[in-house]
């Protein structure tokens, strides 16, 4: 059954000081209202991965690896490939973390994230077919929180989206209906790269990126991911406040044109990693520069 | 002035009125007065309130309350009132002050799955409502039927300075001591008129919202008599 | 044209674009429930119960300055054409989440202090929108069971279906159709307490699509009223006016 659970708790003198900073359109850390915190993202250091990434997002940290397999395809899409994202926050990632299966947080953590890349259609899926009806690729995207200090919806997201982009999976020739494994590895067949934007409602303003402490003191949180063309491809409300068709309707203008900008600081960092594989690219990405 | 008499959750009661207060079951956001229940707009000198028509039991301080012994420690009993409150009942209540645990046997005096008749002494819904035992009439109770009806019924069962429920006992010769708590014990030497007491009583918690309900409680137990 | 909508602009059941299914809402359909209420909508049908304020087990759980609200979302076995595992999938536990984040901001649990209020919501038989259609269900069983609240929550979707802004998805367009965007809406509050999105919608159809959604919620809310007015108001001299005593 789903319970609130009470995590971290700010200090009333931290709270009104939170309050008094908003109301001035300034936060604790310094950021303006809609900035991000600094974006770090390393590509490819996990060897054993088809593509991994490790993402910093303020003082948030995440690894997400791609592990691509051979399966059947479901039923009732043959030609079509899977995609399949998962998240834990691991007991070492906060004093509030316990080990076991996922909670409803990591649950809806992972089944968010998994939506935005789907519903982008950011992998053509229908491209990791390799025998009708029989084998398809299935792509695993599996994300662990590091270190949890808040909006773990977003480092999450572009820790699998850089992964994805520079995941390289093997190739296989079919051969008498059977599949065979050439040395050959190729990237995935990439579409768009869908950015996910978490801003959280506290009083009467709308903060982007929130940190652990804002999330204690938030009403309500949105995440909204999308894609190159400024669609709008998935949304989740959270926390148990409101937000007016107002505040919905700045929120989504917001996400298209945050997401563009952290849109490009994702394919800076991917793109040295895509051309020669190597990547001990330590690039500063800050994405409020 | 009053928009509307039958009322929902959130449905709006007054707009822009400083002067009335919004009293039980009524919220005040920005410059409007809203329902938090269903049930029935009420207005007064003080205020304006809303009887509601469905919801669980809540103590308050001198209510009188029909409670069942559920379980008891060295000092106290715990009793279910019929409400998310469980009622603590001390044993010095009960024993006086010269109690001691361990020479004193509570369940001497009330066992699980007593029935008693107690008063809420003190509540604040930052502990457990505190009970007592300790006035006339009040105490174990040891003959009569139960009888549950929905405690928001209670004012309308008991009517008018008592009107309904004096009516009922006198036309079906039963004493009904009713709990607040919505936990009734009817008793009664004549069995047949016991049961047509139980059904004024549920004739009434069906009807509570409606008009001349007295009058057809007093009909139907009138025509009981005659058919006797 | 997709199948979805045909030339006239007619949907896959016969709909046009801003109509709801048949709905039907009724209250108080579990005896041992503190409150219940029953919900067709479209093919969905979904009973929900409440329980509570209660008190709490363990003690240490409660809070010491308001009620603890939880809420499962659970479908039958039975409810889909292929049998459901009975343990809960993790697209029910996020719905039981969800669920619990859009009612909660209708409810005063600060008036309950150190209890629970537990909802529960079965689905019986599942079309598209059954949660919409449970959050309206627990919304009315909770104002079934007595428990202050600020509003009622009203929830319906809207979606793009055959490149059309349309309102309420069955199963079909949800499958086939574009986008699916479930939203709950507090009516007298005027605020939103879900909104979800599944699929590409610019940002003018996305602002298209809320609004459609919360004209539906208005209309479900009227639903919600009459459900409601009937259990608690319907008698031969309702329009009576005053009460007697």
């Amino acid at each position: 059954m789903s319970v609130k659970k009470t995590t971290t708790i700010v200090e009333q003198l931290r709270r009104a000081q939170m309050n008094e900073l908003l109301a001035l359109n300034k936060r604790l850390d310094g950021r303006g209202l809609k900035d991000h915190r600094e974006l770090r993202i390393d590509v490819g250091l996990i060897k054993k991965a088809n593509g991994s990434a490790l993402v910093s997002l303020g003082n948030t940290q995440v690894i997400a690896g791609i592990k691509v397999e051979v399966d059947e395809p479901f039923p009732d899409m043959p030609d079509k490939g899977l995609f399949i994202c998962n998240a834990e926050v691991l007991p070492l990632a906060s004093p509030y973390a316990e080990p076991g299966p996922p909670d409803e947080d990591a649950i809806e953590l992972a089944r968010v994230v998994d939506r935005g890349i789907r519903e982008s259609e950011m992998i053509s899926l229908d491209k990791l077919a390799l025998i009708s009806g029989k084998k398809v690729y299935a792509v695993f995207a599996d994300v662990s929180v590091l270190n949890a200090d808040g909006n773990l919806f977003d480092a999450t997201s572009y820790a699998v989206v850089a992964a994805l982009l520079t995941a390289r999976v093997p190739k296989y020739e079919v051969q008498d209906d059977r599949l065979v494994k050439s040395e050959e590895t190729i990237p995935l067949p990439i579409n768009t790269v869908p950015v996910s934007v978490t801003m959280a409602k506290i009083g009467n303003s709308i903060i982007v990126d929130p940190t652990a402490e804002e999330e204690a003191c938030m009403e309500a949180r949105i995440t909204i991911a999308t894609d190159e063309q400024g669609r709008v491809c998935a949304i989740q409300k959270g926390g148990s406040g409101t937000f007016s068709v107002e505040e919905l309707s700045e929120i989504a203008t917001l996400a298209v044109s945050i997401g563009n900008n952290v849109r490009e600081r994702i394919k800076n960092a991917v793109a040295p990693a895509s051309t020669n594989n190597d990547n001990d690219n330590d690039n500063d990405n800050d994405i409020n520069k | 002035m009053i928009v509307k008499r039958y009322v929902l959750p959130g449905d709006l009661i007054v707009e822009g009125n400083p002067h009335i207060k919004p009293l039980a079951n009524v919220i005040k956001i920005g410059d409007r007065l809203h329902s938090t229940r269903i049930g029935i707009v009420e207005v007064s000198q003080n205020g304006v309130k809303v009887i509601p028509l469905s919801g669980i039991y809540i103590p308050r301080v001198g209510d009188l309350v029909i409670g069942k012994i559920i379980d008891y420690s060295a000092l106290a009993w715990e009793v279910d009132i019929n409400s998310c409150f469980l009622g603590h009942l001390p044993a010095q209540d009960v024993f006086g002050k010269e109690f001691t645990p361990g020479r004193d046997d509570l369940t001497k005096r009330f066992d699980k799955g007593d029935v008693i008749a107690c008063r809420i002494l003190n509540f604040d819904r930052t502990r457990d409502p505190l009970l007592t035992v300790a006035d006339k009439d009040l105490g174990k109770i040891s003959e009569g039927e139960l009888v549950k009806i929905g405690p928001t019924k209670v004012p309308r069962l008991i009517g008018k300075r008592g009107s309904m429920i004096q009516m009922i006992e006198h036309l079906t010769r039963c004493r009904i001591v009713v709990g607040q708590n919505g936990v009734l014990v009817v008793t009664g030497a004549d069995k047949d008129m016991r049961d047509v007491a139980v059904k004024a009583i549920k004739m009434v918690e069906e009807g509570a919202h409606t008009m001349n309900l007295t009058e057809r409680v007093k009909e139907m137990l009138q025509g009981v008599q005659v058919g006797r | 044209m997709s199948r979805l909508m045909s030339e006239e602009g007619i949907r896959i059941d016969g709909r046009r674009w801003n109509e709801l299914r048949p709905v039907r809402i009724e209250v108080g359909v579990l005896k041992n429930a503190d409150g219940s209420s029953y919900i067709e909508f479209g093919k969905n049908k979904i009973v929900v119960a409440v329980y509570g304020p209660k008190e709490v087990h363990p003690k240490h759980m409660a809070l010491p300055d308001k009620s603890i609200l939880r809420c499962r979302y659970h479908m039958l076995p039975f409810s889909v054409e292929e049998r459901k595992n009975p343990a809960p999938s993790r697209r029910e536990i996020e719905i039981s989440k969800i669920t619990r984040e859009a009612l909660e901001p209708a409810l005063i649990l600060e008036d309950y202090p150190r209890t629970v209020i537990d909802v529960f919501i079965e689905v019986l038989q599942s079309d598209g929108g059954s949660r919409c259609a449970g959050i309206t269900a627990a919304s009315v069983a909770l104002a079934d069971a007595g428990i202050n609240m600020r509003d009622l929550v009203a929830a319906c979707a809207a979606g793009k279906v055959g490149g059309r802004i349309v309102l309420d998805i069955n199963d079909e367009e949800d499958k086939m159709g574009e986008a699916d965007m479930p939203v709950a809406y507090l009516p007298n509050l005027k605020q939103v307490s879900l909104l979800q999105l599944d699929g590409k919608l610019t940002a003018d159809e996305y602002r298209e699509c809320l609004n459609l959604a919360i004209n539906g919620c208005m209309k479900v809310y009227n639903m919600q009223r009459e459900a409601l007015m009937k259990k608690y108001f319907s008698t031969k001299d309702e329009e009576g006016g005053s009460v007697e005593d």
